[in-house]
């Protein structure tokens, strides 16, 4: 990347090049990693105190949302039926006792598989779709303009993009995990001979569980734009730049999600006890 | 005769709600039809160019874009896959201690982690990072007009471009898989160790008892093959026919990326039912 930019070789040092590269990869790490608190400080600040532009919203919130329905719920639907057939295999291996398996899948589902699998989904739709448009932006100046009329860019191009993130990912994830149980109860139907009545079980199903998966929704949709707005920001270079700027959004946002995924979840397994 | 057509024309113009939405229903199908039908002819080209004796790849490209994808996604792909074992035995977590099944902890993160998680996470995370890369590239070097260079100058942009990099996207996801299917089972123990208290020595007699065989391991490299022939195809058909400038790039990196993850999760399903 960018690694000369940070401090220039050492000429003529004895140490070895090894240590050097880590060093860059540590500042630059750091560098990022404050870049991308302080763009989510300044989102939460002008969505308290900036303009009020519900057109913007509501526009994100169909790219966002009404765009990604289908997409979502077709690899949610395979998802839940990989799933449900997987366990199913292994389960007749050990203990071929069928009677739990929809309660415990739901509690999966509801605990982490739709918000983590949902949003890893979401981050390759929405996250490459909000830096290739800001990434535009910025190679032809746009951004640029919108500087030169005082108009800060986090306001206008991050905060509408947050706002419809935030609900738009918590409903889409709702309608994916109901898509990805109905698809799993159908697999148990057919291929174990599972009745449904026995499969729709929300036995298992508690309040930490529910405050859990929605915490996960709600972490997963404000780190998707933030971090790919982030990306398409600091784009340079024309095209490639362009091109570039998608690539580190999909990817920063789905390893953000997997960290994230990992507190989160380590956190209500300290709280709650359940994951 | 005007006379006719005039009020069809203007019944196109403005169309009912039912007519709009089959309308624009069918326009979607055309569309994607189209794609399929393009990145099919692309898969024949590549095909015959792997057909031909001796193959038409271009040998320091391939080794050069081994080198870009395979070192330079290692970072990414050992914290994913770190994390994500450590997930798994989190989420195992409530119902090992309802069973009081430490035994098992192995043999559960063992199956979840080699059949699907480490092929299924690495091939979203590769196809993030070196599928749009890739796409990025090639459209790039379409909008520069690089192609009709390479054309110009009698080079078959197939065989120098994109069979290298296709043949190096399915090596690399091959490779990072068998690689994460490792990463993910130590993520496991250390999580297993950490937060549950098994001993790393209970966690891999688990993982060995038996209950696990090579098939599961096989299965999952036989997947990771699977998607990255899909990433890479995807990848590879909307670098190549990317239009538009800069934003035309971005839109051709959003679309290989969701055609990739959407077919990496149905490909996913039919391998699943075909290996059992």
């Amino acid at each position: 990347m960018k690694d000369a930019a940070v401090s220039p070789a050492p000429a003529g040092s004895t140490s070895p090049r090894f240590v050097y590269d880590l060093g860059v990869l540590g500042v630059d790490l750091f560098v990022s990693g404050r870049e991308l608190a302080l763009v989510f400080v300044r989102t939460l600040y002008f969505l308290v105190r900036g303009r009020r532009d519900r057109g913007a919203v509501v526009r994100q919130m169909h790219a966002i949302g009404v765009e990604s329905l289908f997409f979502v719920s077709i690899t949610m639907g395979f998802i839940g039926m990989i799933f449900v057939y997987q366990s199913g295999v292994q389960l007749r291996r050990v203990i071929p006792d069928f009677s739990q398996l929809g309660a415990t899948y739901l509690e999966l589902l509801v605990r982490d598989l739709a918000a983590s699998i949902g949003a890893l989904i979401l981050a390759t739709r929405v996250g490459a779709g909000i830096a290739a448009e800001i990434g535009s932006m910025v190679v032809t100046e746009q951004v640029d303009a919108l500087r030169m009329c005082a108009a800060d860019p986090i306001d206008f191009l991050i905060v509408p993009r947050f706002a419809a993130s935030l609900v738009m990912c918590t409903a889409l994830i709702l309608v994916a995990g109901a898509v990805a149980f109905a698809t799993g109860a159908l697999t148990a139907d057919l291929a174990f001979d599972v009745p449904l009545r026995t499969f729709c079980s929300a036995a298992l199903i508690g309040w930490p569980h529910v405050v859990t998966g929605l915490t996960k929704c709600l972490a997963y949709g404000a780190a998707i734009p933030v971090v790919s707005g982030y990306c398409g920001l600091s784009t340079f270079g024309g095209s490639e730049g362009v091109g570039w700027a998608t690539t580190r959004a999909v990817v920063n946002s789905s390893l953000a999600i997997i960290v994230l995924d990992a507190v989160i979840s380590t956190g209500s397994l300290m709280i709650f006890g359940t994951g | 005769m005007p006379s006719p057509v005039a009020p069809l024309a203007a019944a196109a113009d403005e169309p009912g709600a039912l007519e709009g939405a089959a309308g624009a229903a069918g326009a979607a199908f055309l569309d994607m039809a189209r794609t399929v039908g393009a990145a099919a002819l692309l898969f024949v080209q590549i095909l015959r160019r792997l057909a031909a004796i001796p193959p038409v790849v271009d040998y320091p490209e391939l080794r050069r874009n081994m080198h870009k994808m395979t070192v330079k996604s290692l970072p990414i792909v050992v914290v994913t896959a770190l994390f994500t074992g450590a997930i798994t035995v989190i989420q195992a977590a409530p119902v090992v201690k309802r069973f009081g099944a430490e035994g098992l902890l192995g043999w559960g993160a063992g199956f979840a982690t080699l059949r699907e998680v480490a092929p299924l996470l690495t091939a979203l995370m590769i196809s993030g990072r070196v599928g749009a890369n890739n796409t990025a590239e090639l459209g790039t070097m379409v909008v520069t007009e690089q192609i009709d260079a390479l054309r110009a100058l009698a080079i078959d942009p197939v065989g120098f471009l994109v069979l290298p990099r296709f043949l190096a996207i399915v090596a690399t996801l091959l490779l990072m898989t068998l690689y994460a299917d490792f990463l993910a089972l130590l993520g496991a123990a250390f999580a297993g160790y950490g937060l549950l208290q098994i001993e790393p020595q209970s966690f891999m007699n688990g993982l060995t008892g038996g209950l696990l065989n090579f098939g599961d391991v096989a299965g999952g490299l036989l997947k990771s093959v699977a998607f990255g022939l899909i990433i890479a195809l995807w990848s590879c058909h909307f670098g190549m026919s990317t239009t538009g400038g800069a934003p035309g790039v971005g839109r051709s990196v959003k679309a290989a990326v969701v055609a990739s993850a959407a077919g990496v999760f149905i490909v996913d399903y039919l391998v699943s039912f075909v290996i059992g």
